[in-house]
């Protein structure tokens, strides 16, 4: 894993462009505090993960989910990639992936600023708003509780 | 044997043909099966129908593409294997259907087609036909290097909310699964393809709309100067491989 | 294009009694009447609903096409040469759009 942040970033998401983002903290490779401050719904979160269009993870990921035939390969199981991350580590990882390693082809899923040719729908908006990705980050700690 | 070959193919040496793969061995055996027979492969309506339109005559000059280029089984033979090319009228790339639309106003005198109307992709699968399994040979003109640098450049640019380029599948992952499809190389040997996915025939450029629009991505417009410099970079990307039009992709 | 795209394959020369296989294409965009449009309306149901074809005059194979059938249905099928003679293909759509073409075979 390719750890080149500063100590600790300070990092206020949310440029000046459209929907402004939560500000967020980066402390070492990860994101401490909840986006919204409160602990997200696991249920909701998987129901994202499970809707391809929404969370996108199972284009390139496997996990428990129903059509294993419809799921990719690029990247590692989601029950693999958890790992013994924290909970911290896990949403930088889940906000902005880049950070952690800049050549990942899994998107930041929390930023809407630093993009090329964005199409209207999309434009000024992050993947998932915060509180969706409280409630992937609580699935995907489920996933370390049943290991 | 076929693995043997392949791995044959690996082992003899880097930078030729032989370590590119066309999308054909990536597709299913029951829809490379589909391509190679062509009383069942859906392209051949299209090719069929370009014959038709390439004796026609249209327009105020009343000239059907035959009254100049005759029989397009002769001289059509290795023209879609080297577009596009520089045109010497518009001083920049032109690709085969600019260069169709191109005849039509400029020598029938009659309106350019649209963009994924039957009929340019008929004329378009029809002329590609004629140079099937001839290799793809770019020409060396060094009026196009700008513009083949250009579309590199384009095919490695980060574009949309999913922040990726081409070369994030088509290079690094080919043969790995997105969302259950096998990742091809990416190169567009079998233009206009018949797609199952669109149930019908389409050009390169729809192809590439479709990943740009995937990626979330504000797609370059049909003729769009950068749409002709990556079908510039992927034909020279995919030079060796033969021509397999009308292919037959899921 | 004025006309209709139709693909078909017959052998040109069967011994009599062969199995020949005979293979049809025809251009349709076989609208399933169960997809949407831009606005929200039902795009209407559009078909070939029916597929025959007779040899001399003999009908010798049919099928009763439904909403599944793919766009530009292919349809393979076979029959015994029997004799010499033509063998001609039907295709008719909802709107009672028919597409006709044939094609000679030669038994010897």
């Amino acid at each position: 894993m390719r750890l080149c942040l500063p100590l600790i970033a300070l990092l206020i998401g949310g440029e000046a462009t459209a929907q402004s983002l939560r500000p967020y903290q980066i402390e070492a490779d990860a994101i401490t505090q909840s986006l919204t401050g409160k602990t997200g719904v696991a249920a909701r979160g998987q129901a994202i993960i499970a809707d391809r269009q929404r969370g996108l993870c199972l284009l390139c990921h496997t996990g428990a989910f129903p059509e294993p035939h419809m799921q990719g390969n690029v990247a590692p199981d989601l029950r693999e990639v958890v790992g013994t991350l924290s909970a911290g580590q896990l949403r930088l990882r889940l906000v902005d992936i880049r950070r952690v390693n800049p050549d990942s082809p899994m998107p930041s899923f929390y930023r809407n600023d630093g993009l090329t040719r964005v199409g209207a729908p999309w434009r000024g908006k992050p993947i998932l708003a915060a509180d969706e990705i409280e409630d992937v980050l609580a699935y995907l700690l489920t996933l370390q509780e049943r290991k | 044997m076929k693995r043997l070959c392949v791995v044959l193919a690996l082992l003899s040496s880097g930078a030729v043909a032989s370590d590119k793969r066309s999308g054909v061995e990536y597709v299913s055996p029951e829809t490379r099966a589909l391509q190679a027979d062509d009383f069942a492969n859906p392209g051949m309506l299209w090719v069929g129908g370009g014959e038709a339109l390439w004796n026609e005559a249209v327009g105020q000059t009343k000239k059907s593409c035959a009254s100049c280029h005759q029989d397009a089984k002769q001289t059509m033979k290795g023209v879609a294997a080297r577009y596009p090319v520089f045109d010497e009228v518009r001083k920049r790339p032109i690709d085969l259907q600019g260069r169709i639309n191109q005849c039509r106003v400029r020598r029938q005198k009659a309106a350019a087609f649209a963009f994924e109307s039957e009929a340019l992709l008929s004329l378009s699968a029809y002329i590609a036909h004629q140079s099937r399994g001839m290799p793809v040979t770019p020409p060396r003109d060094e009026r196009l290097w700008s513009y083949i640098e250009n579309g590199k450049e384009l095919y490695f640019r980060r574009i949309g909310q999913i922040d990726i380029n081409c070369a994030s599948c088509h290079d690094a992952r080919a043969g790995q699964r997105l969302s259950g499809n096998l990742i091809p190389e990416a190169h567009p040997t079998g233009y206009p393809i018949y797609r199952l996915e669109w149930q019908s025939a389409g050009s390169l450029q729809r192809r590439m709309r479709g990943c740009m629009t995937g990626v979330r991505a504000e797609p370059y417009a049909y003729g769009s100067p950068e749409m002709i410099n990556l079908e510039l970079y992927l034909m020279n990307r995919a030079a060796g491989l033969p021509i397999e039009t009308p292919a037959v992709r899921p | 294009m004025a006309a209709p795209r139709i693909m078909v394959n017959v052998p040109k020369t069967a011994a009599r009694g062969e199995i020949v296989e005979i293979k049809t294409l025809i251009a349709h965009k076989m609208e399933t009447g169960h997809r949407m449009g831009l606005n929200g309306q039902r795009i209407p149901r559009d078909i070939i609903n029916r597929f025959e074809c007779t040899y001399n005059g003999a009908l010798v194979f049919a099928a009763d096409l439904f909403p599944a059938v793919s766009a530009n249905p292919f349809i393979a099928f076979t029959t015994v040469a029997v004799a010499s003679g033509t063998l001609k293909f039907r295709w008719v759509d909802d709107h009672g759009k028919v597409s006709t073409t044939s094609a000679k075979i030669t038994v010897t």
